[in-house]
């Protein structure tokens, strides 16, 4: 008699109602009780859709067309109430503030058990326990939308966990969160199933921390399931399908693909974490003494700079009281890739918004091109300064994808009707959206939405290019296909800033980065210098990523690192150049 | 950053007034107004308004920064109000301004729809001020009103300073396309039109959303539910209302007196 299962997912494929193929396809699945599962998959590959098959939401309440059996904790879905698989499987959503239904914290999470009729000594026990739970007893009395977007997250799955599910199904929930809060989302995860809770974790990012923890590995592509199984054999078998895909993998895996791979060794063993990457790498005899970039560094900065805007004790305090900045300075110079990181609140849009004019001025000194921010007017600011809005839809202002990018020619004077046209046509060729040119923005992707956004900024040719998030929702290849448009315009003169949390993409194409904590810089310099600050790091919420981990236990077990590794595949080529120096001087 | 703590939003002061059954308090500002349509002279309505300021500043502990920053422009249209009266009412003329006639009877209207207007309005910023619109919500139910009515009363007010939010975010990011600051009237309607259109469709997919995720938190599921925060009515709670209901008889009486 085989193991009893949790869930079991039967052949279901499902259409929504407003379309006509399928969005899922004759997936079969287990998921055991008590375990993690992580669920990947490209943008578009039905992975939220899936997220709405435990609670009831599909077949009751999204309509739509759904085949085969979804059996939760013994009960099909189709045979039982919503309100009775709430207190079977609660699904977070991937906004959870559009779940949120009351004021106050401490009401979000008495909502649920209030509609269930339960007792109020029962439900204030529930509200404490996991006010307690989810370190969010300081805020229990705050209204919901003055949290922050880890709190916002931990609130969501408080709200879930009210209804005392036996599982919980998360869709994305570390999608727009900084190294730290990510990582404190997965430690709850961790205690979820140690409390007996069943974890589905959707995700596209696949971090070591939550890998080494999770129980199965499910892989959803154009709405099939690709592969499940334990973490180890799905990423041995499919590892290299997974990056092909657009799926982040850790970087220790990366290198581990890149071994196996391209120097053909076989290896029945994909390392994960840090030391199963550096055994590894003994064992193949690959680990030299020193890591050195073949080609030499070219990392040199040019000696003289100009600065195109510079700050002097900038402050900024909203009419509410919060002060957003507090006196900092800096400089923002031509032809630079400027990051500006730290955890959310610090005050990276605040910042923004005072550089594009859509703050007013407070206190300090803020030069933009020569003249002071004041006399701007945010018009003709915008024709020297872009700002990608982190929702692109709020930026849209036309019925096509096409008329978006033509508008903002026409509104710099731009009419050539001929001229128009092949601008147009060359960035919607450069970010592959060609075959959209006549769909209505908001009928984009999201993905798509973020790449009519940057076009629409890009085609006027600023000096200076912010982007809040570049790279929020989109897929590793397009990521690289985004960062490439940003480094040749970067290498054109134009200043690039990126406003993030994503410390990979700091660590590969940040020449500078500047970190805020609680309105103020705390760090301003080289990239690589920041990973070695571990106080500066600890402030602004932030991590190392799992490469600078990994150099950092090398250097520990006497390894040298000569030259920058800002990537992967450096780490890879240097491997390599080290294998190919001995060989030749053997 | 968020636009909730602006002069006009329930604070909790733990004062007199906060503590008020939310229900008292909603049938207190049409006490106020009933009397207020009853008075013939504007002295009743300077007393009432006095009164409620100090009623609002003390029991109520209402900074007056926060008082008279909320109500200027209720102030400001109160005084056009009055103004537009004294010349406007037929009646004896009292004296000329160029070819504008003030009349008597102008004169004692002006300031009664002043005094109408500054008071009940005064009277639900009180409301607001004190009350936690949950609260509110609560009481409406347990006065009979279907649950699920009271709610989506309450998630329409909920939702009012989110989409303040999303319009000044689609503000924004509007105005640096550029071309806002030289064009053309039929421009900046099209740029409306899609304002609207924006917080539209962005509203109507989060309701969506919101409808679904509340249905699977057992939001309906059972004829009531139950109150973590429960509001309690007390019968001492009715002295406000009686207090106003005296004061406003007295004041009525008073008038009836001396003006017959």
């Amino acid at each position: 008699m085989p193991e009893e299962m949790f869930v079991q997912v039967e052949n279901v494929s499902y259409t929504h109602w407003n379309q006509d193929t399928p969005t899922l396809k004759e997936v079969t699945l287990d998921i055991r009780p008590c375990t993690i599962n992580v669920l990947v998959g490209p943008g578009g590959s039905g992975k939220s859709t899936l997220c709405s098959l435990f609670n009831g939401e599909i077949p009751h309440l999204l309509g739509g067309k759904m085949e085969g059996r979804v059996v939760v904790d013994g009960l099909d879905t189709r045979e039982t109430a919503v309100r009775h698989l709430a207190e079977r499987a609660g699904h977070m959503l991937q906004d959870p503030e559009t779940m949120f239904a009351t004021l106050y914290v401490e009401d979000e999470i008495a909502f649920g058990p209030e509609n269930l009729c339960l007792e109020v000594g029962e439900i204030r026990q529930r509200v404490e326990r996991l006010l307690e739970e989810i370190q969010l007893m300081p805020q229990r009395s705050n209204l919901v939308w003055n949290l922050s977007g880890g709190q916002i997250q931990k609130l969501g799955l408080a709200t879930i966990l009210a209804m005392n599910p036996r599982m919980v199904v998360l869709d994305e929930p570390t999608a727009n969160l900084d190294p730290q809060a990510t990582r404190q989302v997965y430690e709850l995860v961790l205690k979820l199933r140690a409390q007996g809770i069943t974890v589905l974790l959707v995700t596209r990012e696949l971090d070591d921390f939550l890998l080494a923890s999770a129980d199965q590995l499910l892989v959803l592509k154009e709405g099939r399931l690709l592969a499940a199984g334990p973490v180890q054999a799905v990423l041995d078998l499919h590892g290299s399908e997974l990056d092909q895909m657009g799926i982040w993998l850790p970087e220790t895996v990366e290198i581990g693909l890149s071994v196996v791979e391209r120097l053909g060794l076989q290896s029945a063993r994909l390392p994960i974490s840090v030391d199963e990457t550096l055994s590894f790498l003994g064992s193949q005899r690959l680990l030299p003494a020193e890591l050195e970039n073949p080609a030499g560094d070219h990392t040199s900065q040019p000696e003289e700079r100009q600065a195109l805007v510079s700050g002097r004790e900038l402050s900024y305090t909203y009419p509410n009281g919060y002060t957003a900045l507090k006196g900092i300075s800096f400089e923002i110079y031509a032809g630079e890739m400027l990051a500006i990181v730290g955890r959310n609140g610090a005050g990276k849009s605040t910042l923004a918004r005072l550089l594009t004019g859509l703050l007013k001025m407070q206190t300090g000194a803020l030069d933009l091109f020569g003249k002071p921010a004041r006399s701007w007017k945010v018009e003709q600011l915008a024709e020297r300064i872009s700002l990608v809005f982190q929702n692109p839809e709020h930026q849209f202002l036309t019925d096509t994808a096409y008329d978006e990018i033509a508008y903002s020619l026409l509104a710099r004077g731009i009419d050539d009707e001929v001229q128009v046209r092949a601008l147009v046509d060359e960035w919607l060729e450069r970010l592959q959206l060609t075959p959209f040119a006549s769909t209505h923005p908001f009928a984009l992707s999201a993905g798509m939405k973020r790449r009519l956004g940057v076009a629409t900024m890009l085609v006027c040719h600023p000096q200076v290019l912010l982007v809040d998030e570049p790279t929020y929702g989109q897929d590793k290849e397009m990521t690289r296909t985004l960062m490439a448009i940003m480094e040749e315009i970067r290498a054109q003169g134009v200043s690039v800033v990126m406003i993030t949390h994503d410390m990979r993409l700091v660590q590969e194409y940040a020449q500078r980065v500047l970190v805020m904590a609680d309105g103020q810089i705390i760090y301003t310099g080289d990239p690589s210098a920041l990973f070695g600050s571990a106080d500066v790091l600890r402030s602004a919420n932030l991590r190392p990523t799992l490469l600078q981990e990994l150099l950092a236990a090398y250097e520990a077990s006497g390894g040298r690192v000569v030259s920058a590794v800002r990537t992967p595949m450096d780490f890879f080529n240097m491997l390599d150049f080290s294998r190919w120096k001995s060989s030749d001087v053997n | 950053m968020s636009t909730s703590e602006h002069s006009l939003a329930f604070v909790e002061r733990s004062s007199l007034l906060n503590r008020l059954y939310p229900l008292v308090k909603l049938a207190w500002v049409f006490t106020v107004a009933v009397g207020l349509f009853i008075y013939r002279t504007p002295l009743p309505g300077a007393v009432m308004f006095v009164v409620l300021l100090a009623l609002a500043m003390i029991a109520g502990r209402i900074p007056l920064r926060q008082i008279l920053g909320s109500i200027q422009t209720i102030f400001l249209l109160g005084l056009l109000l009055m103004v537009f009266h004294f010349f406007a009412d037929p009646g004896r003329p009292v004296f000329n301004l160029g070819p504008l006639v003030v009349t008597d009877t102008g004169l004692l209207q002006g300031p009664i729809f002043f005094f109408r207007l500054s008071v009940v309005v005064l009277a639900s910023f009180i409301l607001i001020w004190t009350t936690d619109t949950r609260d509110l919500m609560v009481s409406l139910a347990k006065a009979g009103l279907p649950y699920r009515l009271a709610f989506a009363v309450f998630l329409a007010l909920r939702f009012l300073p989110l989409i303040q939010r999303e319009v000044d975010a689609v503000r924004s990011a509007h105005s640096i396309r550029g071309r806002a600051a030289n064009s053309g009237l039929g421009h900046r309607i099209k740029l409306w039109q899609r304002y609207i259109f924006t917080v539209l469709v962005n509203g109507l997919r989060k309701a969506e959303t919101t409808a679904t995720s509340l249905e699977c938190r057992g939001f309906g599921s059972q004829p009531t539910r139950t109150y973590l925060k429960d509001v309690h009515f007390k019968a001492a709670d009715l002295l406000l209302l009686l207090i106003t209901v005296a004061v406003s008889a007295g004041l009525i009486l008073v008038e009836r007196a001396y003006w017959p």
